[in-house]
């Protein structure tokens, strides 16, 4: 079932030996039931932070966040997280990889099996429920990262960079299977990007943070019509999107 | 060859495989199902029969090499004991020490002193590998607890165990408790920083996912800690268990009536009877490979992922 997720007057301090580092200040943010939102902003202004607290893994230093209008302190299996460096077992077969966070819940081992296998069948991995994590690549890994996310059936869908580390090519067929993977499931989602092209391409409505300490400088409603297909990315309509999110981070850069 | 190369159709995989091989290794794996697939039947069966006869061969061309470089180490003691002419008591031949063996084994002295020292291995690495694994996880998890401790594990290292054993015999007997804590302190310290390091080498990408998973302190070591930690676990093992037999054997030499150390010592200053002490030594090199063997089984079976690339 799909979920609400807000986050109100976020602020965020790490302290380390050499002192403090306000990584987060002034964060608010809300995302409807079955609502794709992107994150884009500069390397370094706090957008895994965010994201981070947005799944219960950090505790901010000030702020909260309400999942479904309960407030969330502490990490729940209705959080599908996929992380950025994709964070497989390596020595967990694909299958196992998936049926992790269903065996750790209690899952009877047949049904996380059954489950898992649907899943992978959802992201294209069919037939490779054997292989291991570095007999894939990167593009494949991640399909399986995210097939896991979501094994649990969770309301709100977490994504940290998931397509960084892949080539431009490989990024954009992920791209096409993750809008047609939510498009199936229509779970809430937040994704956080610094690739602009990405963000306009799959979301509903682009926040744009500016550096740090991050704050959300504005947002752009993305309202392209659905289902989009590579094609639109030449629109100009779409054009028009990029540059005015182009121009939202500069500004917000130049501050 | 042209007529063979449209052979997609009857390889429904390989269209499977074309729709996701953009990157790297996807188009490598692609490219090696096309291969194959240009392959008829009875081809292809030759070709991975032949694949499979030379990997055979090749395997057992390295088994083939342990009883050769046996056969070369006999045949050289043999032949400096030919040449040398040496009394037993110097060098034994191999022969010599066989016919000793052979006597030791059918009057059952051999193997009552070898089941002693094989209890107390088996003691001293059970109390060892408990104590050091347990201790090891404890402070993997508490730096506190590790910069409390550490300075006197490191400091009780400097102490030979040598020097320590005639202590734990008059503390504890001379029965075969105190050979067991010899042993088991010998096995300790490589045990305790294998697991140590095992545990660090525990991403902390696959912690967050565990607590996101909302998984308890149990699943967390079974799911994730125990695997991750295991390849280095299983090599502090093989050095434990070949440390086992050593300190065994040690205890025994401190002081002792029975085991196989105690005979190496009996052979070798009551006795002079160095085809028996011989004997001794062979058979606590066997049980240590044995023990090595044992660990190295363990490996493959538990550690396929790390074969298959």
């Amino acid at each position: 079932m799909p979920s609400t997720l807000r986050a109100e007057g976020i602020r965020h301090v790490y302290r380390g030996g050499s002192g403090e580092l306000l990584a987060l200040d002034g964060v608010s943010l809300s995302v409807d039931e079955g609502e794709f939102v992107a994150i884009v902003g500069p390397s370094g202004c706090g957008k895994t932070t965010l994201l981070r607290i947005l799944g219960g893994l950090l505790t901010p230093t000030e702020g909260w966040v309400h999942l479904n209008g309960q407030p969330l302190s502490s990490p729940r299996r209705q959080v599908g997280y996929v992380f950025q460096n994709v964070n497989l077992m390596p020595w967990r077969t694909v299958l196992r990889n998936v049926m992790l966070p269903l065996e750790v819940a209690g899952v009877p081992r047949g049904v996380a099996e059954e489950r898992a296998r649907q899943l992978l069948a959802l992201v294209g991995m069919e037939g490779f429920e054997e292989a291991y994590p570095r007999q894939l690549s990167g593009g494949m890994a991640q399909r399986v990262a995210i097939a896991r996310a979501l094994v649990g059936s969770p309301g709100v869908l977490l994504l940290d960079e998931p397509f960084g580390s892949l080539d431009a090519l490989s990024r954009e067929q992920m791209n096409l299977e993750l809008l047609r993977i939510w498009q199936a499931r229509r779970v809430t989602t937040v994704m956080v990007t610094h690739d602009l092209q990405e963000a306009i391409f799959l979301a509903d409505r682009v926040l744009v943070m500016s550096p740090r300490p991050g704050r959300i400088r504005t947002q752009v409603v993305v309202d392209l019509p659905r289902p989009r297909t590579l094609e639109v990315v030449y629109t100009e309509f779409f054009g028009a999107l990029s540059r005015r999110v182009r121009e939202a981070l500069d500004a917000s850069s130049a501050l | 060859m042209a007529g063979r190369l449209p052979r997609w159709d009857v390889a429904p995989k390989t269209l499977v495989f074309g729709a996701f091989s953009f990157d790297g290794n996807g188009a490598v794996l692609m490219q090696k199902q096309e291969n194959r697939q240009l392959l008829s039947g009875t081809e292809r069966r030759v070709w991975q029969g032949g694949r499979s006869l030379v990997r055979f061969a090749r395997q057992r061309f390295e088994l083939l090499l342990v009883p050769v470089a046996m056969a070369v180490f006999v045949g050289v003691w043999a032949l400096i004991g030919r040449l040398g002419n040496y009394p037993p008591f110097l060098l034994p031949t191999p022969v010599q020490v066989w016919n000793r063996f052979l006597t030791v084994a059918a009057d059952g002295t051999l193997w009552y002193h070898t089941s002693i020292t094989l209890w107390e291995i088996l003691g001293g690495l059970v109390l060892g590998l408990t104590t050091a694994s347990l201790l090891g996880y404890l402070l993997a998890k508490s730096p506190l607890l590790e910069r409390f401790l550490s300075p006197y594990i490191v400091a009780s290292q400097s102490v030979p165990i040598v020097a320590l054993a005639p202590l734990l015999i008059v503390w504890f007997g001379f029965g075969v408790l105190s050979k067991v804590l010899v042993c088991a302190l010998t096995i300790f310290f490589p045990v305790l920083i294998n697991t140590m390091i095992g545990l660090r080498t525990v991403e902390r990408d696959l912690m967050d996912l565990m607590r996101a998973l909302q998984a308890s302190r149990w699943q967390v070591f079974r799911y994730l800690e125990l695997p991750a930690s295991l390849p280095v676990l299983l090599g502090g093992l093989k050095i434990g268990v070949t440390l086992s037999v050593i300190g065994a054997v040690v205890g025994e030499f401190a002081q002792s009536d029975r085991g196989l150390g105690f005979l190496v010592n009996l052979a070798n200053r009551g006795l002079f009877d160095t085809p028996l002490m011989f004997v001794a030594l062979l058979v606590l090199m066997t049980i240590a490979l044995s023990l090595y063997g044992i660990v190295s089984v363990m490996e493959w079976l538990l550690l396929r992922w790390k074969r298959e690339s």
